[in-house]
This record gives C-alpha cells, sequence and structure tokens, in this order.
C-alpha cells in the first residue's frame, strides 16, 4: 500500500480483510489470496492463510522430526487468522476423510512447475484421480484418491517432506 | 566427513550408531516403522522419519523408503548397524547410486564375501584356513579312502544336495567309511534324487572363535583379536568373551595377521569378522560377516577404541586411528544378551516395561533401548539389552558379571536374565572350558522337559 493512501481507505481495507478471513474460517478453507489493483501505483495484495499447528505436528514428532516446510503462517491479520486457529483442535491424521500418504517422500501438488495442480480445495474427485505425486528415489509416484469426494482440505505444501502415514488431504 | 547420517536400523544398535555419531559432531536421522514411533532411537536422534507400517519388510528393509529418507533429510552417509539391510549388497549399490556413502564394505566385497562358496574360495586363495575337504563330489569309495587318509578321520559324508542337517554321516575310521559310504549315497539319492556326495573333515568338540578385522579400504588392515562366542542356542550366541579364554598370544598373532593380510589384499573398508571353528589347536574358516557385529563391544572394551566411529572415519575417506602396534589388549571383557523371552522354552515375550533400572559401576557398559513404560514390540528381534563387563582379568569380569546382573532390573516381562545367573554358578563357565555344543546340552540337562524344540 502506498504511504499516501488516506484513512478512509486503510479502514476499509481493514475491513475488507476482516471479511476474507471470516470468508475463509466460513468454508473452512485452508488459504486465499486476493489483488485489488486500485491505479497504476496502489495495488492491496492480501494473503490470508489458517494458521496449522495440528499438521505440523502430525508430520513431525514433536521431539525430533523430518525438516519439512512448516505450512507457511498467516500472511493474514493477527486477530482473524487467531480465530481461524481455535477451530482445528483433532489431529487431521484421525479424520475420518484423511488421507495419508503411502510412503516417504517429496510432495508436488502439480505434475510440473507452474502446471495446474492437481487438485484444489472444493474439487470432486473420483476414486483413483491422481491427488498429488510423491517423489522417492527420484520416482514419481502418482498418489491416487482412495475413494471419490471433495477435497475438504489440503494439509501440505508443494515440495513439502512427508513420512509415511502423515496426513496429506481431507477427503469427504 | 559428513554433517548428517542416518542410521537404517532400530533397538540398541541403532542407539549405538547415534551415540559414537554425536560424540562426533555429526547430526543423525533415525528411520522408523509406525510400531516404533515411541522407541528410543528416534527420541534419541536429532531428526526422524517414519518411513512405514510395522513388518519389517515395509518398514526397515524397503530399500526405497530408506533413500527417500535421506533424500528429504538430507542425510549423506547411511549406516546399516547389524541385520535387516547390512549385508545386502544390492542395497549397497543403490545406495552408492544415489551418491549417499554406505558406512562399511563395497558392494562387490558383501557379494564375494557374503556368498558362502565364493567366500570360502576367496579366503582360501587368500590364505586363510579352511575346513579340508574333498571341493566337490566323491565319485566313489577308493577316492574317499584316498582323501580321508589325506585329512584325516573322523570325517563327514554330506549329500552335495542335501542341506539342513539332513543327509549326514559322520564316519570316525577308515572301517566306518567302508559302511557308511555307500548308504550315504544312496539316502542322498532317495531324499534329493542326487547320489552325489562330498566329504570334509568333521570338527565334533569345535569352539567358535571369530577374529576382528579392520580395514582402511586402501590396502591396510589391521585385526583386533578374537572373540569366543561358543556359547550359542539355536547358532545364536548367547555369552561372548574377548580374550578367548583357550587362545594364546602366538595363536592369537599367527591368524590375526592371516585374516588382516587377507583383508588387506582386497582393500577391504571397515569393520568384518572372520569366524572359525576352532579346535586342537587350528582354525577353520566358516564365514566372513561384512558389517559390525552385536558382540563388538568386547573387543572394544579390550583394545579401547570405538569402532563405529572408525566405521564412520573411514567411510568418510580419513585414515584409521589405530595401527597394527599400537593396539594393546587390556584385561578381559564379556557380554551376555538379554533377550525378552520366557525360560525355559525361550518363546518371545513382547509387552510393557514397567520397570527398567541398569547396572553401573566400574567396567559396566550397559547397550539397551529399553526405558519405563517401553512397549517391546512384537514384529522385531528379542534382543533388549546388551550388558558388557570389562575387568583386569577373567575373574575380575565373571564377577563384575555377577555383581551387574544383580543390580539390573527389567520388569513388566519376561528375560533370559536367569539363564545367566545359572551359567555363572557352573565350574565349566567360570573355567572358560566350553564347545559349541555345551549351552544345548546344559539347556536339555538343566531345564529338561521344559526345554523344548517349539
Amino acid at each position: 500500500m502506498a504511504d499516501d493512501t488516506p484513512n478512509k481507505t486503510h479502514a476499509d481495507d481493514v475491513a475488507f480483510i476482516r471479511a476474507l478471513a471470516e470468508l475463509l474460517n466460513e468454508n473452512d478453507l485452508t488459504e486465499l489470496e486476493v489483488k485489488r489493483d486500485y491505479g497504476a501505483e496502489d495495488a492491496l495484495n492480501v494473503r490470508v492463510s489458517r494458521k496449522q499447528k495440528i499438521v505440523t505436528s502430525a508430520v513431525m514428532p514433536a521431539h525430533a522430526a523430518v525438516p519439512a516446510p512448516v505450512p507457511t503462517p498467516a500472511a493474514a491479520p493477527a486477530a482473524p487468522s487467531q480465530s481461524a486457529q481455535t477451530e482445528i483442535s483433532e489431529d487431521p491424521a484421525n479424520l475420518p476423510g484423511a488421507v495419508t500418504s503411502p510412503m516417504v517422500g517429496t510432495v508436488y501438488l502439480q505434475a510440473d512447475p507452474g502446471a495446474p495442480a492437481f487438485v484444489s480445495i472444493g474439487d470432486k474427485v473420483s476414486e483413483g484421480d491422481t491427488l498429488l505425486i510423491i517423489e522417492a528415489m527420484k520416482t514419481m509416484n502418482h498418489i491416487p484418491a482412495p475413494r471419490g469426494g471433495t477435497i475438504k482440505r489440503i494439509l501440505i505444501e508443494d515440495g513439502a517432506a512427508v513420512e509415511y502415514g502423515a496426513p496429506l488431504m481431507i477427503l469427504e | 566427513m559428513f554433517d548428517k547420517i542416518l542410521v537404517a536400523n532400530r533397538g540398541e544398535i541403532a542407539l549405538r550408531v547415534i551415540r559414537a555419531a554425536r560424540e562426533m559432531g555429526i547430526v543423525t536421522v533415525a528411520i522408523h516403522s509406525t510400531a516404533d514411533a515411541d522407541a528410543m532411537h528416534v527420541r534419541m536422534a536429532d531428526e526422524s522419519v517414519c518411513i512405514g507400517p510395522p513388518p519389517g519388510t515395509d518398514s526397515y528393509l524397503s530399500i526405497p523408503s530408506i533413500i527417500a529418507a535421506c533424500e528429504v533429510t538430507g542425510a549423506q552417509a547411511i549406516h546399516p548397524g547389524y541385520g535387516f539391510l547390512s549385508e545386502n549388497a544390492s542395497f549397497v549399490q543403490i545406495v552408492e547410486d544415489h551418491g549417499i556413502t554406505f558406512i562399511g564394505p563395497t558392494a562387490a566385497h558383501i557379494r564375494i564375501l557374503g556368498d558362502k562358496i565364493t567366500a570360502k574360495e576367496t579366503m582360501r586363495d587368500l590364505g586363510v584356513p579352511c575346513v579340508p575337504g574333498s571341493d566337490g563330489g566323491v565319485p566313489d569309495l577308493a577316492a574317499a579312502r584316498a582323501l580321508c587318509d589325506e585329512i584325516g578321520f573322523p570325517v563327514i559324508v554330506k549329500a552335495t544336495a542335501g542341506g539342513g542337517g539332513r543327509g549326514m554321516k559322520v564316519a570316525r575310521s577308515a572301517a566306518e567309511l567302508e559302511t557308511s559310504f555307500r548308504p550315504a549315497r544312496s539316502e542322498a539319492k532317495a531324499a534329493f534324487g542326487n547320489d552325489e556326495v562330498y566329504i570334509e573333515k568333521y570338527l565334533g568338540t569345535p569352539r567358535h572363535i571369530e577374529i576382528q578385522v579392520f580395514g582402511d579400504g586402501k590396502g591396510r588392515a589391521v585385526h583386533l583379536g578374537e572373540r569366543d562366542c561358543s556359547l550359542q542356542r539355536r547358532h545364536q550366541k548367547v555369552f561372548e568373551e574377548a580374550p578367548g579364554p583357550v587362545i594364546s598370544a602366538t595363536e592369537r598373532e599367527e591368524i590375526g595377521k592371516i585374516c588382516a593380510d587377507a583383508v588387506a589384499r582386497i582393500n577391504y573398508a571397515g569393520a568384518g569378522t572372520v569366524e572359525f571353528l576352532y579346535e586342537n589347536g587350528a582354525f577353520y574358516f566358516i564365514e566372513m560377516n561384512t558389517r559390525l557385529q552385536v558382540e563388538h563391544p568386547v573387543t572394544e572394551a579390550i583394545f579401547g577404541v570405538d569402532l563405529v566411529r572408525e566405521q564412520i572415519r573411514v567411510a568418510a575417506g580419513l585414515p584409521m586411528a589405530f595401527e597394527q602396534e599400537t593396539l594393546k589388549i587390556n584385561g578381559h571383557a564379556i557380554e551376555v544378551r538379554i533377550n525378552a523371552e520366557r525360560l525355559p522354552d525361550f518363546a518371545p515375550r513382547p509387552g510393557r516395561i514397567t520397570q527398567f533400572h541398569a547396572p553401573g559401576g566400574l567396567g559396566v557398559r550397559m547397550d539397551s533401548a529399553l526405558y519405563d513404560g517401553y512397549m517391546i514390540p512384537p514384529y522385531y528381534d528379542s534382543l533388549i539389552a546388551k550388558l558388557i563387563v570389562h575387568g583386569r582379568d577373567r575373574p575380575e569380569a565373571l564377577a563384575r558379571l555377577r555383581r551387574a546382573l544383580a543390580e539390573l532390573i527389567i520388569d513388566g516381562t519376561e528375560t533370559t536374565i536367569p539363564l545367566f545367573h545359572a551359567l555363572l554358578d557352573e565350574p565349566d563357565i567360570a573355567q572358560g572350558e566350553y564347545t559349541i555344543h555345551w549351552l544345548e546340552t546344559w539347556l536339555e540337562e538343566a531345564l529338561g522337559e521344559g526345554h523344548r524344540d517349539t
């Protein structure tokens, strides 16, 4: 945001971001990114993401762990992010819809860098559809959907290291 | 030197490697199955990766998972421990092909020395004494007689196609050979469809003596004396000591030099053990183990060296920290293997450890992955602890073992600890007078009815 942004616009921005955070909560999303171009030199770029403490601890046991990239917490305002966080309390690996990793490796959410992701939140998938790729021993292993359903959550980031049994997605 | 190594094992040996690495300032990565998520090696390592479900074939033996664990953690080398993939040449080849260092010998050495037949040929060519025999089929009685005149009685006639103790006959004299050779052939024909037999010198009351060797991979190698591991049950060692109670300094020097020279000539790298049967002052090669052994701590105790540290150094291309001239034996060491097994039938006893107290004091070492509340999973080996004692001489080591065993507490499951209390009361053990058959005979007598084959 430009320095000379009037106060009124700033207040609008805060309200806008707050609305986005609520949207995130209501729809059970993990991340939301919006760009608004007000003018040539004046743009608002907001990325609201939900802090996923539990995912981190599920992928990595607390005492010692794979140095998997921690899911980026909040480029979002503090208040809404906190309220989003309180909603998640259970271990995603134990959720009925959890799809867990069948192997150790590196996760890729798309076939090639720059290509569209195999699936996004809200997508309906059929059994056998590729959800993501796990690279192990230089081999790209396509991980199929174990059943048909809707992608409710994506619990890992592109490029993350996962263990055997780590929760990858919630598919319901 | 490596910054980070992955330990491809579990239990006490994983801890053993982690300890050495930590002293060297190397970051460690533990791998584990889902059954071992709370295991001590996972807790002690700097990082850990769950690589699969409980069965060993899907986890600790899963080569792709272990390589992937190296890739995601950036580990530069793998220490295999013992068992699992430690002597798997194709695993070592894959590790090498992925640009990861295997802490141990090359795939080629494991391949040659891991196969019993090529190992025997290789060792014989390198001047290591082997069990004399026919080296192939013996066509008729005349040839059998001629051979036995050369190698001396007793001999054992074995079916070439046989195995597992079937199709074998012992002949103690020329007369016995006459009466047993033809029946051996016809039995072989009946049992295996092939009447070819071969003849070897029969060792009736041998001891199991093994020589610890260590090579730098560049043509230099040393030996670290012998271990007497004669006390075995079903080919599983239960009590090991160094030096061997009946091996003289001259014998040690001679056989040690033969073994060290043999592995030096093939540019062997790292720790290895050359196993022999020993009878009447002669050594007969049986096999070579191209890895660290369970009983390595007794050798470490009497030589004051850290064999795992040396393995890591040599794998990193550094020279060995010792030379033959600087390796001197100091005192006597004994190891007992404590298994989660019920006596008298040695049935495995997985379960939760309610209380664990390790003995301490001078000359006592406890290598174990147990802790209070630990659940021994049913999927793996039943070895749960190794108690190693070191004394100035054998009597002191025995007294220390007795004292340490009395301090040791493992509650919540049954263990083989009572076996060692009983063994220490045996005059034969006190005097070091035992062969590879001693323990099984003693168990039969001491435990009688309860000690049956399961």
